[in-house]
């Protein structure tokens, strides 16, 4: 800080040369930070091409395991922007990946009885996914009043309502996975929105009329429609982050929440809604769930909330606050789907899983308190 | 000339404790006032209740020739009445045009008024021009609070009062966690506020700060007025010994056993 004598006048405030060193070593910085986790993913995608070559003479690269790393991904992702926005203000939510199964549980007992009933597919779809998106927003709201009101710590208010709500799941549903949809359900939730069949061209939401059972091998999936909603959503909560003024609210809590109530942001009411908000993207990816699999289970998101927790993680946030991006925790899990997908793809036995997804953890946290460290 | 604030024989009891004692003080464009005292004598409930933080029990406080009662610290600051405590209250994670508007965000509306943005670029600008009217030159705008000074940060918190236009400034021991160096750079600031006609309140514990920058000095003790003095006619030793009340030396082992609040 230059503070010049009245004479003086003011000058320019950018000054690319840096002059004390300090900024410099910040920018840096903040690169390798930024960096480190698509170097990290571009790492796995040629080991991973390497070893499949080698062990089953796979390649790795190709459209189908794009194309299936993205469909892993859509769920962590779901859940891992919820967490972003939570996580941002110094939040977490244990909740959401019970949420998610609630959702399904809701969503598809609602299906399952409208279909009954004989109603007509374009009622039974949306009433389903309607009441197992919005019914996601009761442990939202109930979570961020107890946050935000009665000054729960987070961590216990959200474990305390995936229990719970885990427990309504079950009792919902009696435990079982919630069954006997209408036929089409899967249909729509294992669509594509594009399928190219060599030779004979694109067709939209569906095979080629003309393909029959045998050459449906051949023809290629792009984009299913599981990714494109998630890459819709996605790209909704990023603005919501990145441009409006809730998300700049959200780094101001993180940052500083003594600070923001004193500036005039309506902390409390904030908080409730993003922790609404996260709920609601759980409702979307229990429906979702239902979809693709034509069913809901109360355990659906099982192990999504640590895994979306992770991918915050890796993707750069802090669970202090006040830090995070969607686009890190894309990253972040991209990177858990790639080493899921690429584990199955070699043939390992699967729980190898958490073990890889344990130490990318904490890599990433190691890295991050390294470059913390380097900061100061 | 009228007084930009005026505060007549304020008191504050909490419970039997009279933390503040028919204290009058007043503060005109173009002066610094350091006020000062021991722990416990008052300065911060005095404080408290001229930015709307407590409400007197007894006493009026006139701002501006206009007799105020603020419900909330808000109001306080609504009317141009700044309190920039030792936390500065900056999100540290943010830039500095972020911390400038904070909670007062610049929207940019698309749409018809569908969705607005926040428009960090125009912050940025009116940042810079809050900075040039104090004559502070940061390096970079666009890096985090976090990375600045303790000097830079006072600075910004100060900004920011400013721009959001402060009439008077009150500032809570604002050098106690900074270098020397930068110490001398805040009190610079001190002075170009008062140039730019807006006063400062200036707590401290630290003489030599006072002593460098305000033209007044009123000393409290024990929730009273014991002094006012012009700094140009006044020492050092003299304003010590009204802190702690040299000629009461004798009762103050006494005393010991009355607890007084901060």
């Amino acid at each position: 800080m230059e503070v010049e004598e009245k004479k003086a006048g003011p000058t320019s405030h950018q000054d690319p040369q840096h002059p004390k060193g300090k900024p410099d070593r910040v920018s840096r910085l903040v690169f390798i930070r930024k960096i480190w986790a698509w170097a990290f993913l571009a790492a796995l995608v040629i080991g991973f091409s390497i070893a499949s070559k080698k062990v089953n003479d796979i390649d790795f690269i190709s459209l189908r395991s794009v194309m299936g790393i993205l469909t892993y991904t859509s769920q962590i992702l779901l859940i891992g922007l919820g967490e972003t926005l939570i996580i941002i203000v110094a939040g977490i939510d244990l909740s959401a990946g019970w949420v998610l199964g609630f959702s399904s549980v809701v969503g598809a007992t609602v299906m399952q009885t409208l279909f009954a009933k004989g109603f007509s597919p374009i009622v039974v779809v949306s009433a389903g996914m309607l009441s197992g998106i919005l019914v996601a927003i009761i442990p939202g709201v109930i979570n961020g009043l107890l946050i935000a009101r009665v000054k729960v710590p987070p961590f216990i208010s959200t474990l305390g309502m995936g229990v719970l709500i885990e427990g309504v799941a079950l009792l919902i549903s009696g435990g079982y996975p919630v069954v006997n949809q209408p036929p089409y359900l899967g249909m729509i939730g294992n669509s594509s929105v594009l399928y190219y069949w060599p030779d004979h061209g694109f067709s939209f939401f569906g095979y080629p009329e003309l393909a029959a059972q045998a050459d449906i091998p051949n023809i290629l999936v792009i984009l299913p429609t599981v990714v494109l909603v998630t890459m819709i959503v996605t790209a909704i909560v990023w603005f919501v982050l990145a441009k409006t003024q809730f998300g700049q609210h959200l780094y101001a809590i993180g940052g500083n929440m003594e600070g923001a109530i004193r500036a005039g942001i309506p902390v409390q009411r904030t908080l409730i809604k993003v922790y609404a908000l996260a709920a609601v993207l759980s409702g979307v990816g229990g429906v979702l769930w239902s979809t693709r699999f034509s069913s809901g289970a109360y355990n659906a998101g099982e192990t999504t909330t640590l895994n979306a927790i992770a991918a915050v993680v890796i993707g750069g946030a802090s669970l202090y606050g006040g830090e995070g991006t969607i686009m890190g925790t894309v990253v972040g899990a991209l990177i858990l789907a790639t080493i899921q997908y690429g584990l199955v793809l070699l043939g390992v036995v699967p729980f190898w899983q958490f073990v890889a997804v344990g130490i990318v953890v904490i890599v990433a946290v190691i890295v991050d308190q390294f470059g913390r460290a380097l900061g100061k | 000339m009228e007084n930009l604030l005026k505060v007549n024989n304020l008191t504050k009891k909490f419970g039997g404790l009279t933390a503040v004692n028919d204290v009058s003080l007043d503060v005109n464009i173009g002066e610094v006032v350091g006020l000062l005292g021991d722990n416990g004598a008052g300065k911060s409930t005095l404080i408290k209740m001229v930015s709307g933080v407590y409400k007197p029990d007894e006493g009026e406080i006139f701002f501006n020739g206009q007799r105020v009662d603020f419900a909330t610290p808000r109001q306080a600051r609504d009317i141009g009445i700044e309190t920039i405590y030792q936390d500065l209250a900056l999100a540290e994670n943010l830039d500095v045009g972020s911390n400038i508007f904070l909670g007062r965000e610049i929207l940019r509306s698309y749409l018809g008024g569908l969705i607005h943005t926040v428009d960090r670029n125009k912050m940025r600008e009116e940042a810079v021009k809050a900075l040039d009217r104090l004559n502070i030159r940061l390096d970079s705008l666009t890096q985090q609070v976090l990375n600045l000074s303790g000097g830079q940060r006072q600075a910004v918190a100060i900004a920011r009062s400013i721009y959001w236009n402060a009439k008077l400034m009150i500032m809570d021991e604002p050098t106690a966690a900074l270098g020397v160096s930068e110490q001398r750079k805040v009190l610079r600031l001190v002075k170009t506020l008062r140039d730019q006609g807006v006063p400062v309140i200036l707590i401290s514990h630290n003489m030599q700060d006072v002593f460098a920058v305000a033209t007044r000095i009123i000393v409290l003790r024990r929730g009273k007025k014991v002094g006012e003095r012009m700094v140009n006619q006044t020492t050092p030793d003299e304003i010590v010994s009204l802190m702690v009340g040299a000629d009461e030396a004798l009762e103050s082992s006494i005393d010991l056993n009355s607890t007084d609040p901060d």
